[in-house]
């Protein structure tokens, strides 16, 4: 359902991305590991055009794009046929979290007020924020913030929802509510690319894990292969590094 | 120095005869600021999109008003604008002179308000702009609903320093022969010789406009950030309600261990 062809990313002369393939079918949760600097952000970046690759094709859900030379509407289908989750929320901070997820249905699916309204309160109960529907972020923890970019994301009905580090901004005690939201919206069928430094958590709820490191994906295969048997020396080298009791160094 | 001795009656009396000529002043204010939000984003603009050439002649517009005194800028415009119109055949000899008045001072506004606006729109953190971006937003809906609002906040302070920095400037225009309220109070100064009065109730006006102003923006500013500021006030309850709750906490363990005793 999603596929990236040959993505290249350069900023400058820096060469962030080498070419990267990658294939997601319907339903999986595909995690991206790898050190920090090795072009995660940059890649999901490319998926919805926030950044623009130097080079490549990317299909989502039937619409694919030459990355030499998008056009404007091209770009804007690609862009909505996914959602990002940012690491650091990214929420609309003059409006409340209802605002915030009514905000994509009423202004770019153009969904009537009340229907937008019933399906993101709905959306804001299933993470767990039913009784904060009209606070600003100013007035949530990093963790409701968060479920609240996670309900925004879900609202728009996307092939896919890409991740970025969804709890490396919140203080260790949030982590696991937001964790947990991620996990009950794996279950239900939807579609993510999330990059994670969460070890366990990634084992647990990724169906296909990719490691990249220095713009190339390194490996990839199921948790189990992945983190019981790497064949990379560079893979068992970064997974060296996480100490089992998920204290880790980057 | 007047030949009169001070007389504080003078100072009411004169200040009520120097309010018929706030309507000029405050005239001059309003359609100067009015137009100056359009100058000012018209100039912004080139320079939040890195427009080429346009940046540039934002910038040298911007270096003009804001490096040259707004009294040779008036004098400029009202003698210079009519001979350089009359090289292309246009006639303004009859035109009013507060034309010029708030033409020129529209032009000077402009360029403080667009840096208003420019640092206010980049205080905007570009995250959210991204978020709408990928949520399918196209840069024209980003920007009126997302980036605007909140830098329309954010701009307040500023925005409300400009607006009194135009109101103090005005007190200029009599230079050109306009009766608000200086003028005015000049030919009153004149006649009576009574200038310590004059001035007093003068500045007593001009005081008396800013402070209201100041606290129209205050209240302004306060609605407009309610977003960020309820936090606060938030805060402060979650801190009164914790208190509580702990010593209410603290009482139920006293209570439960009561009850075993
Ligand atoms: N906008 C940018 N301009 C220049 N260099 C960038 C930019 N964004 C990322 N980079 C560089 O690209 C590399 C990969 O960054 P990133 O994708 O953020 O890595 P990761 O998310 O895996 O930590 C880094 O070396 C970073 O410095
Ligand atoms: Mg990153």
């Amino acid at each position: 359902m999603i596929q990236l062809k040959q993505i290249k990313k350069s900023f400058g002369r820096h060469q962030v991305l080498k070419g990267i393939d990658l294939q997601v079918e319907k339903g999986q949760v595909v995690a991206i590991l790898g050190p920090s600097g090795s072009g995660k952000t940059t890649l999901l970046r490319c998926i919805n055009f926030l950044e623009r690759p130097s080079d490549g094709e990317i299909e989502i859900g039937g619409i694919t794009v030459q990355c030499k030379r998008p056009s404007k509407s091209d770009i804007h289908t690609l862009r909505k046929q996914s959602a990002m989750v940012f690491q650091q929320y990214n929420l609309f901070r003059h409006k409340t979290a209802l605002e915030n997820v009514m905000e994509g249905l009423v202004v770019v699916q153009k969904i009537p007020k009340e229907e937008a309204r019933e399906r993101s309160i709905a959306l804001l109960k299933k993470v767990g924020l039913e009784n904060k529907l009209d606070a600003y972020p100013s007035q949530l923890s990093g963790g409701q913030q968060q479920r609240v970019g996670i309900a925004r994301a879900l609202a728009l009905n996307p092939k896919v929802i890409l991740l970025d580090e969804p709890t490396s901004s919140l203080d260790p005690e949030l982590v696991g509510e937001v964790l947990s939201v991620i996990r009950k919206i794996a279950k239900e069928g939807i579609t993510m690319i999330i990059v994670t430094h969460e070890m366990a958590f990634a084992q647990d709820v990724a169906s296909h894990i990719i490691f990249m490191d220095d713009g190339v994906v390194v490996e990839q295969g199921s948790p189990v292969e992945l983190f019981n048997s790497p064949k990379e020396e560079r893979t068992r080298q970064f997974l060296k590094r996480y100490t089992p009791d998920g204290v880790y160094s980057i | 120095m007047g030949q009169h001795p001070f007389d504080i009656s003078y100072v009411f009396e004169y200040f009520i005869r120097l309010l018929p000529s706030l309507r000029i002043t405050l005239y001059i204010v309003g359609s100067s600021i009015a137009f100056g939000l359009i100058v000012g984003l018209l100039v912004a603009l080139p320079q939040l999109y890195r427009v080429p050439v346009l940046q540039r002649l934002a910038r040298i517009y911007i270096s003009f008003f804001r490096g040259t005194p707004i009294l040779i800028q008036l004098f400029l415009f009202y003698y210079g604008l009519p001979e350089l119109l009359k090289l292309i055949h246009i006639d303004v000899s009859k035109t009013p002179t507060l034309f010029f008045v708030i033409l020129t001072y529209s032009l000077h506004s402009g360029a403080y308000i667009s840096e208003v606006i420019r640092g206010a729109v980049t205080a905007v953190d570009r995250g959210q702009v991204e978020a709408a971006y990928a949520m399918g937003m196209n840069g024209y809906q980003a920007f009126i609903r997302i980036v605007m609002p909140q830098a329309l906040a954010i701009s307040i302070p500023v925005f409300a320093n400009v607006v009194l920095g135009n109101l103090k400037d005005t007190s200029l225009a009599f230079t050109l022969g306009i009766l608000e309220i200086t003028g005015r109070a000049q030919t009153i100064g004149a006649l009576s010789q009574r200038f310590i009065e004059i001035y007093l109730s003068l500045a007593l006006l001009y005081f008396i406009i800013c402070f209201v102003l100041e606290r129209l923006f205050f209240r302004l500013e306060r609605r407009l950030l309610r977003f960020e500021q309820s936090a606060e006030a938030e805060q402060r309850l979650r801190r009164v309600e914790g208190s509580i709750f702990g010593r209410a906490t603290s009482a139920a363990k006293l209570r439960n261990k009561e009850a075993r005793l």
